[in-house]
């Protein structure tokens, strides 16, 4: 079991080194990189890079223990037949136009620089990567028949931004079955305030979309798994 | 509008809301030496119809319709590939195994390409799907919304197979589905037939099916 709040996870301490994976959602350079989408858009960026030095560290644990670990990008196929017209307006609207050229190459556009998980936490061929095309990383992609073929039921989450694409995913997620876990650390805003209501918003109602830790306790318990 | 002269009764074509979806003409599935025939397939049966699918192509691109080509692959650590279906069968050849064009089924291999006449143009959408059907964990869904398509005219292989279930998650989706009888073919004369008539059932319960003239001729009108 893993030490968390509200309540000790998973909720019925079936956790296994084969049953749980890890995700890494968006550590894209346009999400936490300079000159990148959220850069451009006048974000501060100390917000976003905050949980870089946490995921590696956890990468490295993780990835001695073996489990399964899944990277996801947010991106557009370079034609922009899978990008709706609202989310190119508003981006638009606050002077960062998707497909728009940019310091890192077309915003987020597959393909392109600024498009790429960055370099500290860069994916290992052997690990699993998803391009999505909205904030959740279900939508439009194959990760749920993954997670099924590979009979993963806990998801362990991280990755940026903490209000967006993470909760997306873990809400998600949490509606399919899965049993989820955020790591407090290792998740970022480009808003303290929203960061914060995020992480209140998962253990309300007794944890409605699961629980929230900090990376140090869950290297700790998987620790106590592999022995 | 054009009117396409079809079973069970005419379809109307809206040609800027149509696209064509041209399922699975991968080596894999039409040339020797790949997953087709390590089923035991005769081949040929399937190559027979690709000038057919040539012509319509072209005609599709000339009239600038959104063009849509699948591919049934799957992730080289085959993550989102089944159990069951690397099982079925009993094959000494499975989905994953070294063949003389590459893996079979394994994205990024000779054998998963799109074959020579009809590879995608850029600008062209290629949908990479792990199952039968193009839209379960996929992003087709998407990008017809996106692009406002309310139409299909489907061809490609297996008739039965990845063409049928793709016709059917298309028209629960509210699609209207129009096949290209000879743009499309199965390993078996006799299933390819029996899905037309399914198609065309009770007043086109899964969609339309027509000739490749009949379109021509509907076209020119």
């Amino acid at each position: 079991m893993i030490q968390s709040v509200p309540y000790s996870w998973p909720f019925d301490g079936n956790l296994t080194l084969q049953n749980t994976a890890l995700i890494v959602i968006d550590m894209q350079t346009d999400f936490c990189g300079y000159g990148g989408y959220v850069d451009k858009m006048g974000y501060d960026l100390s917000l976003t890079r905050a949980p870089i030095e946490p995921i590696k560290n956890l990468l490295k644990e993780v990835r001695e223990l073996g489990l399964f670990v899944i990277h996801t990008r947010e991106g557009h196929r370079p034609d922009l037949t899978d990008l709706p017209a609202n989310k190119v307006w508003r981006s638009k609207n606050i002077g960062a136009g998707i497909g728009d050229p940019g310091p890192c190459g077309k915003i987020l556009i597959r393909g392109e620089p600024g498009w790429e998980i960055i370099p500290e936490l860069a994916p290992l061929a052997s690990e699993c990567l998803i391009d999505k095309p909205g904030k959740g990383s279900f939508y439009a992609t194959d990760l749920d028949m993954i997670l099924r073929t590979k009979g993963i039921r806990n998801l362990i989450l991280t990755g940026i931004t903490t209000d967006v694409c993470v909760h997306t995913t873990m809400r998600d997620a949490n509606d399919r079955g899965y049993e989820c876990l955020l790591l407090e650390d290792c998740t970022g805003a480009t808003d303290y305030g929203n960061y914060l209501a995020s992480l209140k918003m998962i253990q309300m109602q007794g944890g409605v979309f699961g629980a929230v830790a900090n990376s140090l306790q869950l290297i700790e318990g998987l620790k106590t798994l592999s022995i | 509008m054009k009117i396409i002269q079809a079973r069970p009764y005419d379809f109307q074509l809206q040609l800027e809301s149509c696209a064509l979806v041209v399922i699975d003409m991968q080596r894999d599935f039409v040339e020797s030496g790949g997953f087709g025939e390590a089923l035991g397939n005769d081949v040929s049966i399937l190559q027979d119809i690709v000038p057919t699918v040539v012509q319509l192509l072209a005609i599709w691109r000339e009239l600038s319709g959104l063009v849509i080509h699948t591919r049934e692959v799957h992730l080289p650590d085959l993550s989102n590939c089944p159990p069951a279906k690397i099982r079925r069968g009993n094959l000494t050849t499975k989905i994953g195994d070294p063949g003389p064009m590459g893996r079979l089924l394994i994205a990024g291999e000779y054998g998963s390409e799109i074959i020579e006449p009809l590879l995608p143009l850029s600008g062209e959408v290629v949908i990479d799907k792990p199952g039968k059907g193009a839209f379960y964990n996929t992003d087709l869904g998407k990008i017809l919304n996106e692009r406002g398509i309310t139409q299909l005219m489907i061809v490609g292989v297996t008739t039965e197979v990845c063409l049928q279930t793709t016709m059917r998650e298309a028209n629960d989706r509210g699609f209207d589905c129009l096949l290209i009888e000879d743009a499309t073919a199965s390993y078996f004369p006799e299933f390819k037939q029996s899905t037309i008539e399914m198609i065309v059932a009770q007043g086109g319960i899964v969609g339309w099916t027509t000739p490749l003239s009949n379109l021509i001729q509907g076209l020119a009108n």
